[in-house]
């Protein structure tokens, strides 16, 4: 009851107080309404501090007694205003976000730029989940500043930017100014690998001397160059000869068989007992497999069929197909 | 020479650099201090200054708790042994030294540095129980500015600016914070201290008028320079000669020494008459702390003043006291009658103590007193009175600062032997003499005169210019001021005592001195000059008091309740929220401006330029809105010589007929 209630007063205040919502688009500009401020354990002592010098200036009756601790404390409120300021009229947008697999840690880069003629020195950010912000940077006048987070992800899917919180005591350490931002960001999660790797299925035909599901062993020539060869393919000692600079071409090692055993990683093939989540796990850690050996694979996961092919763009396609399945509806 | 300097900074890291500047601060705090505490404390507390320096500087590990618990022990049973107290003023200042050079040595946490940081503010405010000048202030304001620093230095994560930036960064700050801390000096509510009673030593070491007077008490005090009241003059300033400043008042006598006649509890006080003629001259005074309660007024003072704080009480000799000492520099307004008759009519029996002497003291003084009694039977109290001073005028009488000691009989030896003295000697001798003849005399001591500083107006009257005069009475007259010291040294009234005596100059000064004596020079001016100086420092930052507050707020708030002084601080606010939005915009080079200006036109048909694109790609994605041909082509002239202009290296003249031929374009474009 009680802990439902603290709950719904959380919640009111994020709301409202901290006006928390949803991710904004593109480059935010912190202006001062969003910046909060608090005294440090240390502020509060300083105040303290200050009582004890009035006192003290009082019943010495010392004028210059007083002017220091009017002095004292008005350097704390002018801190107060410089440690807000150090976070105001930052700009921030969000940066590359590259696809990690189920249970690597996800990396967001966020750009911080800073457009005013202020030096921003130990500005810390972090995500608000994790507490208090651990990493540091500095913005000087004009330049900017890329930091990267990190998360840890669970699940395949699309993955949101937690909300980051900036946070800064710079220059007395009296205050502690912090503002919240929710980057515009979202990282592919792929599904985990499943470990340990199944072998690769051998629905093609098989090369006759039995080993070697696909028979891409016997070496049949050189080919010129074709968008899309692996580069592990490509008859390095040939192109040595004729520099491409010189008009010389990239030539590829041709080998024989290829076409027809090909490797086909199907999700309908798979044993129908088996779980869904540990199907795609196995999906993956195949088309992981295919793409290390350079075999070309066709892809097929419901509606989607892909290859035969082999390459970066072929396997994104291949692991994004697979980390949004279930979700395409939503995504 | 910068250079050795700038890979001496590089080659200290980071937090060694931070540890040295709070160090620094921390001295800077502490070093005025040194001036007063006993010499095994400051010699302790560099030691440790020192220690700690090497630590840093060496990389070494702090001294462990088992080695700094019993040091700091021994340290507090110091204090204790030297002052016999823990608390008080001084001890508490000395323990406060000590243990922020102690708490240097035990920094382990960010928490201990804030301790450290936010003590050296209270040894700071500590400074002032000492010294309050200008001086001391402007050296106060420098030290805070580089303990700000040491603490803004400790906040850094990673660029750290070079010490010269930092300090800067700080004085910014201080600038940032002046107005406010203005505004709270001026309007914060005052309270009249002290909370509670202050330790004993709070005010020690005060010179002034004591309430006995035995020979050299008083030339003891003319070489003090040391400031005892201030006075502004609100209607005319009187006559150098008229400026007595009454303050204690001294009847009985023991052969040696004068003191007050003491008043027997329960007695009933006298009605004492006074008829006061003429205008009231009205001033103010500005009296230092003496730590005494008795106040020295101008003669002779109007009944009723009354001092801020105190509760003031008057004797029948017309001495004014507070019931508790003036521990602080007190201001309060006074009125006197410079023409007053005290005291007249009154019975002759009730003036019998005021003829008492000791028995068997100064027996050729007493034969003098009979022989000038027996010369003129019938004269009157003054025309004896006058005998006595024209005696101490033509008989070779010296007035000196060093009088030769006296023995037992000492107003003898004076009169006869020595005939030289101070003005204790000439009134106690005076007043002797009188009531010897049967005149009622009394010694009154107090100030006489004062230095006017042209500067400011005010009268500086100083410890130098305490005095000792005499009153005699009679029925008609009542009580009459005579000056005895002015049959000897007239100058000494007329002018001040560095005339009437001057100081023997050392190591050829003399001409110095004179300079500074005479208040036409240069030297005078610029003394002049520096004395108005502290003495509006005094009156407006040291003495800011609550009723000081309180009038000052009443006459700003009426001069801001006259429309025009109104209308002009808005007009002189106004004026300079333009200068300064004027200067905060920012000085845009042509070619951008112009630019921009496109852009802003062409967002206006849906066109906006996105962030990442350059002139090319943008006028590329222009070509499909659709508008006229003539448009198009200035669009297209437009970009293309902008991204020349931006990209290429032109001459400057062609540089500024293409920003012509630009500008000619932009309407086109619209």
């Amino acid at each position: 009851m009680i802990s439902s209630l603290r709950a719904l007063y959380r919640k009111g205040r994020d709301k409202w107080l901290f006006q928390l919502g949803d991710s904004e688009p593109g480059t935010v500009t912190l202006g001062m309404r969003r910046v909060f401020i608090v005294p440090t354990r240390p502020g509060l002592a300083f105040a303290g501090l200050l009582l004890v010098m009035l006192v003290g200036a009082l019943n010495y009756s010392l004028g210059l007694g007083f002017a220091l601790t009017f002095f004292t404390g008005a350097c704390a409120v002018a801190d107060m205003l410089l440690t807000a300021k150090n976070l105001a009229l930052l700009q921030l947008s969000p940066g590359r976000a590259p696809p990690v697999f189920a249970g690597e840690e996800a990396r967001f880069e966020l750009h911080i730029r800073n457009r005013t003629r202020l030096d921003r020195y130990a500005v810390w950010l972090g995500f608000q989940a994790d507490g208090e912000p651990r990493q540091a940077t500095d913005i000087l006048a004009g330049g900017d500043s890329a930091v990267r987070l990190s998360t840890p992800t669970l699940e395949r899917g699309w993955l949101e930017a937690p909300r980051v919180r900036l946070v800064t005591r710079f220059p007395l350490g009296l205050f502690r100014a912090w503002s919240y931002w929710r980057p515009d960001a979202k990282v592919l999660v792929y599904p985990a690998p499943e470990t340990p790797a199944q072998p690769l299925p051998s629905s093609g035909a098989a090369s006759e001397d039995g080993h070697g599901t696909v028979g891409l062993d016997n070496f049949a020539g050189i080919r010129s160059y074709q968008p899309g060869d692996p580069m592990r393919h490509l008859a390095w000692r040939q192109i040595a000869r004729h520099d491409p600079a010189l008009g010389g071409q990239l030539v590829t090692k041709h080998f024989e068989g290829g076409a027809v055993a090909e490797l086909s990683l199907d999700f309908a093939a798979l044993p129908l007992q088996l779980e869904l989540e540990l199907k795609l796990s196995r999906m993956t850690r195949w088309v992981l497999e295919a793409e290390q050996r350079a075999l070309p694979y066709t892809f097929r996961l419901a509606q989607h069929e892909y290859g035969p092919a082999l390459g970066d763009a072929h396997q994104a396609a291949c692991l994004r197909a697979l980390a949004l399945f279930g979700a395409e509806g939503r995504a | 020479m910068t250079h050795p300097a700038r890979t001496f900074a590089l080659r200290l890291t980071r937090d060694k650099s931070d540890t040295l500047l709070l160090l620094t601060a921390a001295l800077m705090v502490l070093a005025p201090h040194f001036g007063h505490l006993p010499l095994w404390i400051s010699a302790g507390v560099c030691a440790t200054l020192l220690w700690r320096a090497a630590i840093t500087w060496r990389g070494k590990r702090m001294p462990p708790l088992w080695l700094l618990l019993p040091v700091s022990v021994a340290a507090m049973a110091g204090v204790y042994l030297t002052y016999r107290t823990l608390l008080g003023r001084d001890a508490g200042v000395a323990m406060l030294a000590l243990l922020l050079a102690f708490k240097l040595l035990e920094m382990r946490a960010k928490r201990d540095l804030f301790v450290v940081i936010f003590l050296s503010f209270f040894v700071l405010l500590t400074n002032f129980f000492y010294s309050q000048s200008m001086p001391t202030a402007l050296f106060m304001m420098a030290t805070l500015i580089v303990l700000l620093t040491a603490q803004q230095s400790f906040q850094y994560t990673g660029v750290v600016p070079p010490l010269a930036r930092r300090l800067r960064t700080s004085a910014k700050l201080a600038l940032l914070a002046a107005p406010l801390a203005l505004l709270l000096f001026v309007g914060f509510p005052r309270i009249q201290g002290p909370l509670w009673g202050l330790p004993g030593d709070a005010h020690a070491g005060k010179t002034g008028i004591s309430d006995s007077m035995a020979p050299g008490t008083l030339s003891s005090l003319a070489l003090s320079e040391e400031t005892a009241f201030r006075v502004r003059f609100i209607d005319p300033v009187p006559a150098r000669g008229q400026l007595y400043w009454r303050s204690i008042v001294l009847g009985d006598y023991d052969g040696r020494t004068w003191t007050r006649v003491p008043r027997l509890r329960g007695l009933q006080r006298l009605d004492v008459a006074i008829n006061a003629r003429g205008a009231p001259v009205r001033h103010e005074i500005t009296m230092e702390a003496s730590g005494k309660r008795w106040l020295a007024l101008l003669e002779l003072a109007g009944p009723d003043f009354s001092v801020p704080g105190h509760r003031v009480r008057d004797s029948d000799e017309m001495e004014q006291f507070t019931m508790e000492p003036v521990a602080q520099r007190t201001r309060f307004a006074a009125a006197a009658y410079l023409d007053y008759r005290l005291q007249a009519g009154e019975r002759p029996e009730r003036m019998r103590r005021w003829l008492e002497l000791p028995a068997g003291f100064n027996p050729r003084t007493l034969a003098l007193a009979g022989q000038l009694r027996q010369q003129a039977p019938q004269a009157s109290p003054e025309q004896l009175s006058n005998a006595v001073l024209s005696r101490f005028r033509n008989d070779s009488y010296n007035y000196t600062l060093e009088p030769p000691l006296l023995g037992r009989d000492a107003v003898d030896e004076f009169l006869f032997g020595s005939k030289a003295g101070f003005c204790e000697h000439y009134a106690g001798a005076y007043v002797v003499l009188m009531r010897a003849m049967g005149v009622p005399a009394r010694v009154v001591t107090g100030y006489q005169g004062g230095e006017m500083n042209p500067v400011d107006g005010y009268l500086t009257v100083r410890q130098s210019d305490a005095h000792a005069w005499a009153e005699i009475w009679t029925a008609a007259g009542g009580w009459r001021r005579v000056d005895p010291t002015a049959a000897v040294a007239p100058e000494r009234v007329e002018k001040n005592l560095a005339r009437a005596l001057p100081r023997p100059a050392t190591f050829g000064l003399g001409p110095l001195i004179e300079l500074q004596n005479d208040p036409d020079s240069w030297l005078a001016q610029l003394r002049f000059g520096y004395a108005a100086m502290n003495n509006s420092w005094n009156q407006w930052v040291l003495d800011y008091n609550p009723e000081r507050q309180r009038s000052f707020l009443e006459e700003l708030s009426a001069a801001f309740a006259n429309w025009r002084t109104a209308l002009g601080a808005a007009l002189v606010a106004g004026l300079l929220a333009a200068l300064r939005r004027r200067r905060r915009r920012r000085p845009v080079d042509p070619l951008d401006g112009l630019y921009q200006a496109f852009c802003r036109q062409q967002a206006r048909h849906g066109y906006a330029r996105h962030a990442d694109e350059g002139p090319s790609s943008y006028a590329a994605r222009l070509r499909i809105m659709p508008a006229g041909a003539a448009k198009h082509a200035a669009m297209e002239q437009f970009l293309t010589l902008y991204g020349a202009l931006r990209y290429g290296a032109p001459e400057p003249e062609s540089r500024t007929a293409s920003l012509a031929t630009l500008k000619t374009l932009l309407p086109l474009c619209r």
